[in-house]
């Protein structure tokens, strides 16, 4: 038990005066009421023996003098402030980062690691001495600023309820720039115009289970960082790290469906798990998953053309964000794919491959059909997936991605340098889609525009003469940009081959790619969102708006705007998400986690922020436990006490 | 009738009392022949007995019939009928000037209810006070018809008087050395003590009652906190602290005082009768006068 002095010295002294000054008042009773009586004979028989005047007689007798004493030495040890001694805040200006991601949600902790964050934030707001300020930024894959800085600690603990658990993921970098933009001004980050802070230390505490990547690349500054690392070390979860469907390779029309679970427990176990169609158990496994290990586990479903499939295991451990997953199947939606060109057999034949056919819906277009209005309400409508523009040039960019062969997109934004001759292909982003398994080691083009993209780009064929394909964003869509022609035509109107990748193996594949790698936003079966992020969905028709339905039935409606594709934020909640287009059934899609940094949810000792490496405070002695409340309850009681005792002249 | 003697008589106390008479255990001669059937034998025209005359009897009292039959000389007998000489001693100290109503009022309207029925018995009834001097005689009241006066001269009575308990029965005593009743109304609360003046009474050969009024306050204080008590008569000064057990103390103190006034009068063949001004007139008469002997 520690106790703070409250008091100076003099203070103190002044005080001390007081017990005997309530004696002395008491000695001498200033105040007797005067009351005339017929006769005092029988009172001065009665206090005869009370009368003898002896102090310590009067003293035994007088219970309200002793307990005034008591009230007045309780209310002096109220001021002395005693407690048991807890975490002690040092400094006077303070930033609690409170993670509340998907790990945060770990009930290894009763009720749950948040609630005993936020339990120990409240622990330490209650300490904090008046002219202390606080700020409380909760945060999980984005920061959110709960409370700016205040001395209000009401405001500043009604703040702390009313953060809730996310399903998200955690970086702590944002964050921490928040942090560091309130503490140290100067600092790129405006907050509030009004919100003048002067740059002073602060000490930040994080409170979180450390389940985030290292923060690189930050300086602390007048930061003083506290971690306080919440979970239990051996806590066992076991989380479902993938979940997804595809065909049997063998048989093109089976679909199997493939989890992928990891333990993140210290002991071996069996999982149990379960898989449910339509929220009908279909099947049901067990894998076997060693101490930090992972397994997986295949499910056959057959001939499945529409299912909402989830999976579920049954000893999922502290953690249950990741206990059950979610996955669907939607009947095959083929892409459509406008291809524009006056004449290429190349780019004709490769799109008539087996393969492509399964992949999409080619139609093919003379240049001349664009200024046509059936072309025009279709591309502004989103009718198509893809728009190959070959040696020409729309008035206007479809609602569509597109790819532009020896063309430039209209607008302004992609320009060129003059042709070159001959460029040599010197590197091919094959990390890209696009590109996979595509080597242009044998590829010559006789020539081709070297490509001036607009930012944000990514170059996927890099020549000697400038960038020669290159794939940018457009709102929603892609535009992709082939600097060479495939079929040329000089001045006479001849055509000739530019190039000589159509005799390559890898025109085919690249064709290809393209299909697969536009029309993925059309085949959503295998769409995963992560939580809080965004998607872009399509209406197959030219519908204006769309309606999303969550898991939990919370219907959104989204409306298009600027004729462009729809985008849909709100994927907080795990699950299934319903798309709707005027009231049919357009496609699904699911919310899973599935973030292995979060579905650890043992918690690390140690961040590491910048160059600094913060340990953890290992014990947490919990917040200053105050007597100081119960000792003036007491004294409330015992003046209680006094005030009956003395109306009821009960005293003893 | 005054307002205010009516509000020492109503009515209906009237009526009640109307049905009263005082009764005396002693023999008293009376001055004046009475309503009253005295225990002794004198003359009346009831007949009481007879006796065998012996020399020196009234020849005129002789009942020559009997003579005439038997040849003996016998004396006839009759009951006297006599006054009976009724005194109210009211103490009229300031102290009696507390309570609601006050002592003094309740002794007075006593006095007055048993004066009346004195009267209305055309008994010889004298209200006199302690402070009276030695020399003053109070007004003598007989008969029904001075019931009035009787109220007017109570009304004039005020707790204005000084003196000892001692000294002012010993005043009375000196004033009426006759035989009667004597009701001394009083609260007793005498620094010296009460057996003094209590035996100047004993020593009267008189019928005492000493009826001693206590009012609510004094029976059951209801004080609180530190307080000075200043006593109305000589500013005694009694400085207390309320508590239970000082009020308990005080209880039992009275307790004593209350049994020993007691103790002294029926020792001595007084009657004592312990009254509180909230218990009503007629009600102390109808029952424990009664029950006493004073009225029946």
């Amino acid at each position: 038990m520690s106790i703070v002095n409250m008091l100076n010295w003099w203070q103190w002294s002044l005080l001390a005066a007081v017990p005997p000054a309530i004696v002395l008042l008491y000695f001498l009773k200033l105040k007797r009421q005067p009351l005339e009586v017929p006769s005092t004979f029988l009172w001065h028989k009665s206090i005869e023996d009370l009368h003898v005047n002896s102090i310590w007689q009067r003293l035994h007798t007088s219970i309200l003098l002793l307990l005034q004493i008591l009230l007045i030495v309780v209310a002096i040890l109220a001021l002395l402030r005693p407690g048991w001694r807890g975490s002690q805040l040092s400094g006077d200006r303070f930033v609690f980062l409170i993670d509340n991601s998907a790990s945060m949600s770990s009930t290894d902790i009763k009720p749950t690691r948040l609630d005993e964050a936020k339990r120990r934030v409240a622990e330490l707001v209650q300490q904090m001495k008046a002219g202390d300020v606080a700020m409380i930024v909760s945060f999980s894959d984005s920061a959110r600023i709960e409370q700016l800085f205040t001395d209000n600690r009401r405001e500043l603990e009604r703040q702390l309820v009313t953060i809730r658990p996310t399903n998200r993921a955690t970086r702590l970098g944002e964050a921490l720039r928040v942090a560091a933009g309130l503490a140290n001004p100067g600092r790129a980050l405006e907050v509030s115009e009004t919100q003048v802070v002067e740059g002073l230390p602060a000490t930040v505490y994080i409170l979180s289970d450390g389940r985030f990547p290292d923060v690189e690349g930050f300086s602390l500054g007048k930061l003083k960082p506290v971690f306080v690392p919440i979970g239990e070390p051996a806590a066992p979860n076991v989380g479902i790290i993938a979940f997804s469907t595809r065909p049997r390779e063998d048989k093109k029309d089976q679909l199997q469906a493939f989890a992928r679970l990891e333990n993140f427990g210290p002991d071996d176990l069996t999982a149990q798990v379960e898989l449910y169609r339509d929220d009908s158990l279909a099947d049901a496994s067990q894998v076997e998953l060693k101490a930090h290990g992972s397994g997986g586990v295949v499910f056959e479903l057959g001939d499945v053309h529409s299912a909402v499939l989830r999976l579920r295991t049954l000893s999922g451990g502290a953690l249950r964000a990741d206990d059950e997953a979610w996955t669907t199947v939607d009947p095959p939606t083929r892409s459509k794919v406008l291809l524009v060109t006056p004449g290429d057999e190349a780019l004709e034949l490769a799109l008539a491959t087996e393969s492509a056919r399964e992949l999409a819906d080619v139609e093919t277009a003379k240049p001349e059909a664009l200024d046509t209005k059936e072309y025009q309400r279709k591309a502004a409508e989103g009718h198509y997936t893809l728009v190959i523009y070959d040696q020409c040039q729309p008035k206007q960019l479809p609602q569509a991605d597109t790819l532009f062969i020896g063309g430039l997109p209209p607008g302004g934004a992609w320009s060129a340098l003059a042709k070159a001759a001959a460029p040599q292909i010197i590197d091919v982003e094959t990390a890209h889609p696009l590109m996979q398994l595509i080597d242009l080691g044998n590829v010559r083009f006789a020539e081709a525009l070297p490509l001036k993209p607009p930012p944000g780009n990514t170059i996927l064929i890099s020549a000697d003469a400038g960038p020669l394909f290159a794939i940018g964003p457009r709102d929603g869509f892609e535009d992709a940009v082939l600097g060479g022609e495939i079929v040329g035509t000089n001045e006479k109107g001849e055509r000739y081959a530019n190039t000589d990748w159509p005799l390559r193996l890898s025109f085919p594949v690249f064709i290809l790619n393209a299909l697969s790698y536009f029309g993925e936003a059309t085949s959503p079966g295998a769409t995963n969102v992560e939580p809080g992020h965004a998607i872009m969905l399509r209406s197959a028709g030219a519908a204006d708006s769309l309606r999303v339905v969550s898991p939990s039935g919370k219907a959104v409606v989204l409306k298009r705007e600027r004729g462009e594709a729809f985008n849909f934020s709100d994927t907080d909640e795990l699950g299934v998400y319903a798309v709707e287009e005027a009231n049919h059934p357009l496609r699904h899609f699911a919310v899973n986690l599935f973030d292995s940094a979060e579905s650890n949810i043992e918690p690390r000792q140690d961040v590491q922020i910048g160059y600094n490496k913060v340990t953890g405070e290992t014990t947490w002695q919990g917040a200053r436990q105050e007597l100081w409340k119960l000792l003036l309850l007491g004294a409330l009681v015992l003046l209680l006490g006094e005030w009956y005792i003395y109306n009821r002249r009960a005293y003893l | 009738m005054s307002t205010t003697s009516s509000a020492l008589l109503t009515p209906e106390l009237m009526a009640q009392l109307e049905r009263l008479e005082l009764v005396s255990r002693k023999i008293f001669r009376g001055r004046l022949k009475g309503e009253r059937r005295s225990s002794r034998k004198g003359q009346s025209v009831e007949f009481a007995d007879f006796r065998n005359y012996v020399p020196g009897d009234d020849l005129r009292f002789i009942d020559w019939n009997t003579y005439a039959r038997l040849d003996r000389l016998f004396l006839k007998l009759f009951f006297e009928e006599e006054d009976l000489h009724f005194y109210a001693l009211i103490d009229a100290s300031p102290s009696m000037d507390f309570g609601t109503p006050t002592k003094l009022h309740y002794a007075k309207q006593l006095a007055a209810a048993l004066g009346f029925v004195g009267l209305v018995r055309a008994d010889r009834v004298r209200i006199e006070t302690l402070g009276q001097p030695a020399a003053r005689h109070a007004p003598v009241f007989r008969g029904r018809q001075s019931a009035w006066r009787m109220a007017q001269y109570l009304d004039t009575i005020e707790p204005n008087e000084s003196g000892s308990l001692a000294s002012g029965v010993k005043n009375f005593c000196i004033r009426n050395p006759g035989k009667g009743i004597v009701v001394l109304i009083s609260d007793l609360m005498d620094k010296q003590g009460y057996d003094t003046a209590l035996k100047y009474l004993l020593s009267q050969q008189m019928d005492v009652y000493v009826i001693q009024t206590l009012s609510a306050e004094e029976m059951h204080p209801e004080i609180k906190g530190d307080l000075k008590l200043v006593d109305c008569e000589d500013q005694d000064i009694a400085e207390i602290s309320a508590s239970v057990p000082l009020l308990q103390r005080y209880q039992k103190t009275l307790a004593a005082f209350v049994e020993g006034a007691r103790e002294f009068c029926s020792r001595r063949g007084m009657n004592y009768l312990l009254a509180h001004n909230e218990l009503p007139v007629d009600q102390l008469i109808a029952s424990y006068l009664r029950k006493r002997g004073l009225v029946r």
